[in-house]
Formats: structure tokens, C-alpha cells, sequence
């Protein structure tokens, strides 16, 4: 009996404490294997914890033993074990990250270049990898609350500087700037008209002056060899014969000039002459003024004419009646 | 008017006179039972059979209570963890509330009334009876004979008893979820361990030791105080079960407090 209730008590007991242990030891994730220690520094972890899961291309590969602030203050340093045989990228990084929204995160091993945009922290320590921690649900739903604040501020004030007036402001501000625009595009559709003819002008003068450029190569060339023919000596002389004659052509051009010169002014005098006469004329003052102001003149100036060329027609074919020549 | 004034007075002076005498008997019977320890040879050979009386026989109707706390857990935890919630945290919910709460606090209620009230009535029907009376008589210390090896073996035999209850707690509230909630064992594991640390144990052994040295503690203490015959051992077992059972509740408060 004694022997029978031992063995019970016993049997409890062990039961009792193989599930405490058994349990605890599942629930932690089972027993380890030799795993791989790494270590992973980051301004902050946010919410990890020892016991954290590490993933990597979203497998579970360990998990987080154990978390402290590195010795100088500037940074923490996680401590990883994870499968022995795992390969790491050659830039290896740790994401700390949430893992769902309630609160539990995870450390994340992938490839540094794929996530540039995280500012992963490098610890001056060999053998530490980068690491960097998103902001967790907390904070985002605070920087969330943060600008929801700012909006609400912004769209009070926006309520009340946006009136009626203010509206129709606004928008016969935009009806101007429509007007402002298309006026704005017509002049540029002309000043683009005129800029093509300006680039066409600017073309055809650059094939001019190529042009020119060709035949001053050209007269240039041929410079050079007439150089070259030593026929500069008897050019000189002709030129210097030129030259004198030249001066001389222009001594007699600059007389010929004074003589124009004096001309002009005497025709000047003329022509101020024969205005005070045409002016007389058209005022009816004299014999022209007359003749041409008054018709009756003209038509007897007519009449006198005629006769007058009847009469010398008479005279050319009857001379002996009005003309008598006799030598004594 | 002057003599309710005057009953009044003495009712609560009575009841303080009464608390105190009472709070300096069970703490004359921690320092005698502590003394007592000493006494290897007198407590040693009850170890045993306390350890079988108060623990593997408690261990069928705390099983049985913690089977249907934890279905219990997993279909409450089902029925409010609904919307963006994963379901995964059923798991989490039936694990964390069995280890850190149910598992201890419920299984010292249970005993307490199963092994609070049979120590308070043993010790009781000993003291009227004059049993005690004949052990000092022929030079037992009645402490290390009675109370040292009962309170030993709850500290002792309290923790294992909570560890199966937490375990076979755990252990229905998965088979519930894979049964009637339509969750696949990984979903459970996965929110069984998502929160877990292997403090949560401790905290739960912690526990069930100072519990079980309260349970045992009040039962002696109400037994070894019982007068007026059968009637008193009665009022012993029921006050052992409504203190011990406050007690409890206020310990577990404590430590809630302190450990977490």
C-alpha cells in the first residue's frame, strides 16, 4: 500500500513537472539546435523582444535571443541565432519590423541594396550587421493623428478666408488668366513665324557668307601665288600710278564740285524765282497771270497765234509782198 | 438611544478584540508550525501520504475543471476575437489566460474547498474529540505531526497540480479549436507562442506555492480552533473554504502586482 501510493505521488509529480517543463520548452520553439550567433546594430528595435522570430525571404530561421543598449549609448545591439547553414547576402541588413499589428515585431535578414531607402545604422564594430526599425503602429497612428490636425487647421482657415467674394474673385481671376493665356500663345505662334523666317534668313546668309568665305579662300589663294610670281614690284608702281591719278581725279572732282555747288545755288535762286512767278501766276497778277487765269486771253492768244502762222505761211509763199531788197 | 450608542461600541470593539486574538493565533501557529520544521523525524513520515491525500487526489477534479475551462476560453475567445482580428489569437488568449490566471486561481479555489475544508474538518474533529489533546499529552508536537507535513505537502504538490490543470486547460482549448472552430494546429501554436515566455510559468508556480500554503495554512488553523463539537467543526470548514478562498483572490492581486 505504502509502496503503491509512492509510486502515485511519484507518477504526479513527474507528470506535473514534465508538462511545466515539456511546455515550456515547446512553447518556447522547441529545443535548439547549434545555431548561428549574429549580431545586428539599430538606432532603436521599437517593440522586439527576445524570442522575436527571424526571418529570412520571409522563412523562419531563428529567432531573437537577445536585445541591449551597446556600450557607448549610440546604438542597440540584437543578438540573432539563426540555422548554421544559412547563407547571408554579401551586403546583409536587419529590418525590425512589426510583424502583425498587434504588437509582436520581428527581425527581418535581407539584402541591403533592395531596401536603400531605410537608414540602416552602420556600427563601427566587425562582424555587426546594419540594422534599422520601422516605426511602429503607435507612431505612424500618431504621425497620422499629426497631419489630421494639421488638415483640420489648414481647412478652418481655408473656411474662412474662402467667401462668396472671394470665390467670384477667383474666378474672374481665372477667366483673366485664360484671356492672359491665350493672348500669351497667339504672340508665341508669331514670334515662332518670325523666327522661322528669322532662322531661313539667318540660313541663307550663313550659305552667303559660306559662299563668301569660299571666294575670299580663293582670292586669298590667289594672292598667294601672284606672291608667289614675284609680279608684286610692277603692281606697286601701277598702283602708285593709280593712286596719282586718282588723286588727281579727285582734285578735279572736288573743283567740279565747288562749280556744282555754286550751280545749285543758282538754281536754287532760280527755282525761288519761278515760284514768286508761278505764285504770281496763279494770283492772276500779270500777263502769264492773266492769260492763264482768264480764258477770253488764252482764246485770243489762240486766235493771234493762228493768224500769226497764217501770215508767216503767206510770207514763206509771197515774200516779194512784204519784203523789197534793192542794192541802191 | 444610549444603549444602541453602547452596543454598537462593543459589537465593533468586540470584533476588534476578536481579529486581533485571531490574527495573533495564526501568527502563533506560523511561528510554532516554523519551529516546528525542526522536527524532521515527526513530519517526514506524513509527507507522503499529505503529498497523495492533498495533491494526486485533488488532480482528477482540477483536470476536470481546467478541461472545460479551456473549451470554455476557446469558444468565448472565438466569439469575441471577431473582425481584424486573426484568429490565431484564440491560441494566444486560451494560453496566456490558462497559465497566468485560470489555471492557478481556479485550482486553488477548487481545492480549497476540497483539501482547505477536509483539513479544516480532520484537525476540527481531532481537536473536539481531545485527539490533539492526547498527542501533547504523550509529547507530539502537534504541529510537526499535523500542520508541517499538510502545508508541505500542498507547497509541494499545489504547483503540479496547476502545471497539469494549465497543460490539460491548454490541451482542450486546441482540441476545441480544431474541432468546433474550424482553426488548423499551426494558426493555434503559432498564437500560443506569439506572446509566451517562460516567466508566465514561474509566475504560475509562484502562485500556486504561496496558494497552497494558504489553503493548508487556513485549514489548520480553523481545525486546530474548533469548539462546541460537531457544530463548530461544521462553521470550521466553511469558514476555512470562504477565507481561504479570499484569500486567494487577494494573493493573487499581490502577486499580480508585484511579479508582473
Amino acid at each position: 500500500m505504502e509502496r503503491r501510493r509512492e509510486a502515485l505521488v511519484g507518477l504526479v509529480v513527474m507528470l506535473g513537472v514534465a508538462v511545466g517543463v515539456v511546455g515550456t520548452i515547446w512553447l518556447q520553439g522547441g529545443l535548439r539546435r547549434d545555431m548561428r550567433e549574429l549580431r545586428a546594430a539599430s538606432q532603436n528595435v521599437g517593440q522586439l523582444v527576445a524570442g522575436a522570430a527571424v526571418r529570412f525571404r520571409g522563412v523562419s530561421v531563428g529567432h531573437v535571443d537577445a536585445v541591449n543598449v551597446a556600450p557607448d549609448g549610440e546604438a542597440v545591439l540584437v543578438h540573432l541565432s539563426v540555422e548554421p547553414d544559412l547563407v547571408l547576402p554579401a551586403d546583409a541588413a536587419v529590418l525590425l519590423a512589426p510583424e502583425s499589428m498587434f504588437g509582436d515585431w520581428q527581425a527581418e535578414i535581407l539584402s541591403r541594396a533592395d531596401f536603400e531607402l531605410f537608414s540602416f545604422l552602420d556600427y563601427p564594430e566587425e562582424g555587426v550587421l546594419p540594422a534599422a526599425a520601422l516605426p511602429d503602429f503607435s507612431r505612424l497612428t500618431a504621425t497620422a493623428d499629426q497631419i489630421a490636425r494639421r488638415l483640420t487647421t489648414i481647412s478652418e482657415r481655408f473656411e474662412v478666408a474662402f467667401t462668396e467674394e472671394t470665390a467670384l474673385n477667383l474666378k474672374n481671376a481665372i477667366d483673366n488668366i485664360g484671356a492672359v493665356s491665350d493672348g500669351l500663345s497667339e504672340i508665341i505662334t508669331q514670334q515662332a513665324a518670325r523666327f522661322e523666317d528669322l532662322s531661313e534668313g539667318v540660313n541663307a546668309s550663313a550659305a552667303e557668307l559660306g559662299a563668301a568665305a569660299r571666294q575670299a579662300r580663293l582670292s586669298f589663294e590667289r594672292v598667294d601665288s601672284i606672291i608667289a610670281n614675284t609680279q608684286v614690284e610692277g603692281m606697286l608702281g601701277d598702283a602708285g600710278a593709280t593712286m596719282s591719278n586718282l588723286r588727281e581725279l579727285t582734285e578735279s572732282m572736288n573743283a567740279s564740285l565747288g562749280d556744282l555747288r555754286s550751280a545749285a545755288q543758282r538754281a536754287d535762286t532760280t527755282f525761288a524765282r519761278l515760284d514768286e512767278l508761278l505764285a504770281a501766276a496763279e494770283s492772276g497778277d500779270g500777263s502769264l497771270g492773266r492769260l492763264l487765269g482768264d480764258p477770253t486771253l488764252a482764246e485770243g492768244a489762240t486766235e493771234a497765234v493762228q493768224e500769226l502762222r497764217a501770215l508767216l505761211a503767206d510770207i514763206q509763199e509771197n515774200p516779194r509782198r512784204y519784203l523789197s531788197f534793192s542794192i541802191f | 438611544m444610549t444603549n444602541w450608542l453602547l452596543g454598537a461600541f462593543a459589537f465593533v470593539g468586540n470584533r476588534t478584540v476578536s481579529g486581533l486574538q485571531g490574527m495573533g493565533r495564526a501568527w502563533g501557529l506560523f511561528l510554532g508550525a516554523t519551529a516546528s520544521i525542526r522536527n524532521v523525524d515527526v513530519w517526514l513520515p506524513h509527507l507522503l501520504p499529505q503529498m497523495a491525500r492533498v495533491g494526486v487526489a485533488s488532480v482528477p477534479i482540477a483536470l476536470f475543471i481546467a478541461t472545460f475551462t479551456g473549451i470554455v476560453m476557446s469558444l468565448q475567445a472565438s466569439y469575441t476575437l471577431t473582425g481584424a482580428i486573426p484568429v490565431y489569437f484564440v491560441g494566444t488568449l486560451v494560453g496566456k489566460t490558462m497559465i497566468l490566471e485560470l489555471g492557478p486561481v481556479l485550482t486553488a479555489l477548487t481545492l480549497a474547498g476540497r483539501v482547505g475544508a477536509n483539513i479544516s474538518a480532520e484537525l476540527g474533529t481531532m481537536r473536539v474529540t481531545e485527539q490533539v489533546d492526547a498527542l501533547e499529552t504523550l509529547a507530539y508536537d502537534p504541529l510537526a505531526y499535523l500542520v508541517v507535513p499538510r502545508v508541505f505537502a500542498a507547497v509541494f504538490m499545489f504547483p503540479i497540480v496547476v502545471l497539469l490543470a494549465i497543460g490539460i486547460g491548454i490541451a482542450s482549448g486546441w482540441f476545441t479549436a480544431l474541432q468546433l472552430l474550424d482553426m488548423s494546429s499551426p494558426e493555434f501554436v503559432k498564437g500560443l507562442r506569439l506572446f509566451f515566455e517562460p516567466w508566465d510559468v514561474w509566475f504560475a508556480v509562484i502562485k500556486s506555492v504561496s496558494f497552497g500554503a494558504v489553503v493548508t495554512g487556513v485549514g489548520c488553523y480553523f481545525g486546530l480552533q474548533t469548539e462546541r463539537g460537531a457544530e463548530g467543526v461544521g462553521r470550521s470548514a466553511t469558514r476555512t473554504v470562504v477565507v481561504a478562498s479570499m484569500l486567494i483572490l487577494c494573493l493573487d492581486a499581490f502577486w499580480a502586482t508585484v511579479l508582473l
